[in-house]
């Protein structure tokens, strides 16, 4: 008996086992598979924003019309022709949706490096703008559903083009009609645990005179290089912040040449920094700035942030906290300025004060200038952003970031601190003349700037020991000594959830009605063929008597 | 919504067997032992076939037809005529006439073909999401198939078990199961180096097998005349 029943159990796993197989069998083989890269969710203190749902299962409609009912389609939408109006309607509304898939172009492509040749100019930067706004749009608001973003494609144009084929005829797809069904399959976004920031710092440090007890005054240069866009997993940030990361690499390059020489090692040290945080009010730069003991503060004779300075034109601007009538301002902004002369460029000052009872940072520097630490932020905007913009989110991509803009900010602020670490001030000297091994590199820019373009760096999505922090820290390394990392938690009021990307499966259904007319015809088959084989084996009379026989035996029963 | 295309799929592909032998006198005389040791022959004829198949065919890296290797495939494939003779001639029956023998050989036959070949796809193809007509088609296909397997049951019945049968027509009797038994030759090298589609393959198809089991059924009333 119990070897019986030990052969049932095994029997009952067998088969246990067929319907695991059986069940796993049907996840794949969709028409078309495609990338797709979900809207950023997050709460700030609470209060939802984002797209709040990931997984999808409807079907595909291109109307947004007002009078259908949506609440059971995916919207597909092309950001090239797009109505923000009727979005912004949308999205106020609270219209409910089965989904909204949106459609960038081509260029917007990190992996597409070298550019759309076909698309003029004006019309880049014409969906460039459309797509900083819908981006705005979309990170301010509670979207009750998921929003997905995909690169157009031949594929996913080809399904498109049907879909509004579709609906051109009158009837939108749902249920009963067919069409395309979109099914991303993820499991309900969680909420991503301590959110790590990491800060990397390296020092040039400067050559002290034989005797000379005191400190060094040093001199730090600062850059936030982490993102935060609509879709954290798109966000590469190529002019904000990537521009300033490769600058800041640049100078650090240029001065470890000039330092590695006991004779033209110059009398301050020289503090790099590369911060994260910088979309939640440089929280990163705050925790980097309190972790330094007092005296290292105090010797800090100035900071510059850089922030924002691969777009093309000539104007630049100097943004400080303090009245630019401070003397260390002054000097600051004149050793910039007579340079920038030079080199063609003009320097403007902005002034903005601080309100310390306000949350709110919007440069680098006022993380300095609140510790009473003279800093300054030097930047192709000319205004202060709002919170969570011009943080390199879907719209700021290499195409639309200038090498040549870099290089030329990278000589400014070298050369000008070059005159400042050796006393040369107001003078005509070039230090680092173009041909000589002191050059700005070009190759070397364009190098670090393309990795920077298609590396996306939301920080609560990168790990501790990302490849590409750890790049960064060893090309610090390379050219400073002293290099420390130095791994934070985000501060508390943002609460960021996972799932970024995703695989979207494209199905092509066949509607309900049309199963049911093939049950139909296949019925109606069946009951040809049946009466033909009996016709032809039998005779018709046996056909007959084979629909007679029921109500025959029913009157016996009666 | 899928589970309902696959039913629909499943009827397509199984259920003319089941209407063949409820609508034949197969089910009056009670043939569905035959049935199933024709399906059990075609089970270890299907094996031995895969085991010929392994060993001589290569693994033909290209989609093109290569007449040597479908010359030998085509003379695997006749180990099927082999299987059906032995489900004739050697399996014990009980009392049936003849004429209920090869239909339920046929019918075992196509119909264990149908789950081996069709089953499988069918469950795992066209429960998923994405619609294709090819489940249909292959439905379709089994069909043909099933008319096809009694043609040539019917064939073999005529060959290797009626004795006195007009000599004018064994040639004819003897052409007709060379072709039925290479069809699965022919239609291959239609997919394969005429580029037909799928649905092209199976209109032929379908079209073939209706002719076959026309002139075979002539055969076979004509191979009855004399003896009644």
């Amino acid at each position: 008996m119990a070897a019986r029943r030990e052969i049932i159990e095994s029997l009952y796993s067998m088969i246990s086992l067929v319907f695991i197989l059986v069940a796993c069998v049907e996840i794949c083989d969709a028409a078309t598979v495609v990338d797709v890269y979900r809207l950023i969710q997050y709460d700030i203190a609470g209060e939802q924003f984002g797209s709040r749902l990931a997984s999808l299962n409807h079907h595909a409609t291109s109307l947004l019309s007002h009078n259908t009912d949506l609440s059971r389609t995916v919207v597909i939408l092309p950001v090239r022709d797009l109505n923000l109006t009727f979005i912004k309607e949308c999205i106020g509304q609270k219209k409910p949706l089965g989904g909204l898939l949106l459609m960038l172009p081509q260029i917007f492509s990190s992996e597409n490096k070298d550019g759309v040749e076909d698309d003029p100019n004006s019309e880049k930067e014409l969906i460039r703008i459309q797509l900083t706004e819908l981006e705005r749009l979309l990170i301010h608001a509670n979207i009750r559903y998921p929003v997905y973003f995909a690169f157009e494609d031949d594929d996913i144009d080809a399904v498109l083009a049907d879909v509004k084929r579709n609906d051109a005829t009158g009837q939108p797809a749902t249920a009963t009609t067919g069409g395309y069904k979109l099914v991303v399959s993820v499991p309900e976004p969680r909420k991503v645990a301590s959110p790590a920031i990491t800060n990397i710092q390296g020092w040039l440090p400067g050559l002290k005179a034989d005797g000379d007890s005191n400190q060094l005054p040093t001199i730090a240069i600062v850059a936030s290089y982490d993102t935060f866009g609509a879709a954290p997993a798109l966000s590469v940030g190529s002019d904000s912040n990537g521009s300033g990361v490769v600058a800041l690499l640049e100078i650090a390059r240029l001065f470890s040449l000039l330092y590695s020489n006991p004779k033209t090692r110059g009398r301050y040290n020289l503090l790099f920094g590369l911060t994260s945080g910088g979309p939640y009010n440089y929280n990163g730069t705050h925790k980097w700035l309190r972790s330094f003991d007092q005296r290292l503060r105090e010797n800090i004779e100035y900071a510059i942030c850089l922030n924002s300075i691969g777009s093309s034109g000539n104007d630049l601007w100097l943004h400080v906290s303090k009245p630019p009538e401070n003397a260390n301002i002054k000097q600051i902004f004149d050793g910039f300025s007579n340079v920038a002369e030079e080199l063609g460029l003009k320097v403007g000052l902005k002034h903005k004060k601080i309100n310390i009872s306000n949350p709110r940072v919007a440069w680098e520097h006022e993380q300095f200038s609140r510790l009473r630490v003279t800093a300054a932020t030097l930047s192709k905007l000319p205004a202060a952003p709002e919170l969570l913009e011009s943080t390199g989110g879907l719209s700021d991509n290499r195409h639309f970031t200038s090498e040549a803009a870099v290089a030329q900010t990278v000589s400014l602020v070298a050369e000008s601190l070059a005159r400042h670490v050796y006393g040369q001030q107001g003078r005509n000297i070039k230090v680092f003349e173009e041909n000589s091994s002191l050059a700005v590199q070009p190759s070397y820019i364009q190098s670090w700037l393309h990795l920077l373009s298609t590396t996306p760096r939301v920080a609560p999505f990168l790990s501790k020991n990302d490849p590409f922090i750890m790049a960064l820290k060893k090309e610090l390394a390379d050219h400073t000594v002293e290099v420390n990392v130095q791994h934070e938690v985000l501060d508390g009021i943002f609460t960021f959830y996972d799932s970024t990307n995703a695989k979207l499966h494209i199905y092509q259904v066949a509607s309900v009605t049309f199963d049911l007319l093939v049950l139909l015809v296949l019925g109606s088959y069946l009951i040809v063929l049946f009466s033909f084989l009996v016709i032809t084996t039998r005779g018709l009379d046996d056909l007959i008597s084979l629909f007679r026989r029921p109500p025959s035996r029913k009157v016996k029963t009666a | 919504m899928t589970m309902f295309h696959f039913l629909n799929c499943a009827i397509l592909t199984f259920g003319p067997h089941a209407v063949y032998y409820s609508a034949t006198p197969l089910s009056e005389y009670d043939t569905l032992g035959t049935s199933i040791k024709t399906a059990l022959v075609y089970l270890i004829t299907a094996l031995i076939k895969l085991v010929c198949l392994a060993t001589f065919l290569k693994v033909s890296e290209s989609d093109s037809f290569d007449p040597y290797q479908e010359l030998l495939k085509a003379l695997i494939g006749f180990i099927d005529v082999a299987g059906i003779y032995f489900a004739l001639t050697q399996l014990t029956h009980r009392n049936i006439s003849q004429n209920h023998k090869f239909q339920a050989v046929g019918l075992g036959w196509a119909f264990a073909d149908a789950v081996l070949h069709r089953l499988a796809p069918l469950w795992v193809g066209a429960r998923g999401l994405e619609f294709t007509w090819d489940y249909i088609l292959q439905g379709l296909e089994a069909n043909a198939n099933l008319v096809l397997c009694i043609s040539l049951a019917a064939l073999g019945s005529l060959m290797w078990l009626r004795k006195n049968k007009p000599k004018t027509l064994i040639p004819i009797i003897y052409a007709c199961a060379g072709i039925v038994a290479t069809m699965p030759s022919i239609t291959s090298y239609l997919r394969r180096s005429m580029g037909w589609h799928f649905p092209e393959v199976v209109g032929f198809e379908i079209f073939t097998s209706l002719l076959m089991a026309l002139i075979s059924w002539q055969l076979f009333s004509a191979c009855q005349r004399p003896s009644t």
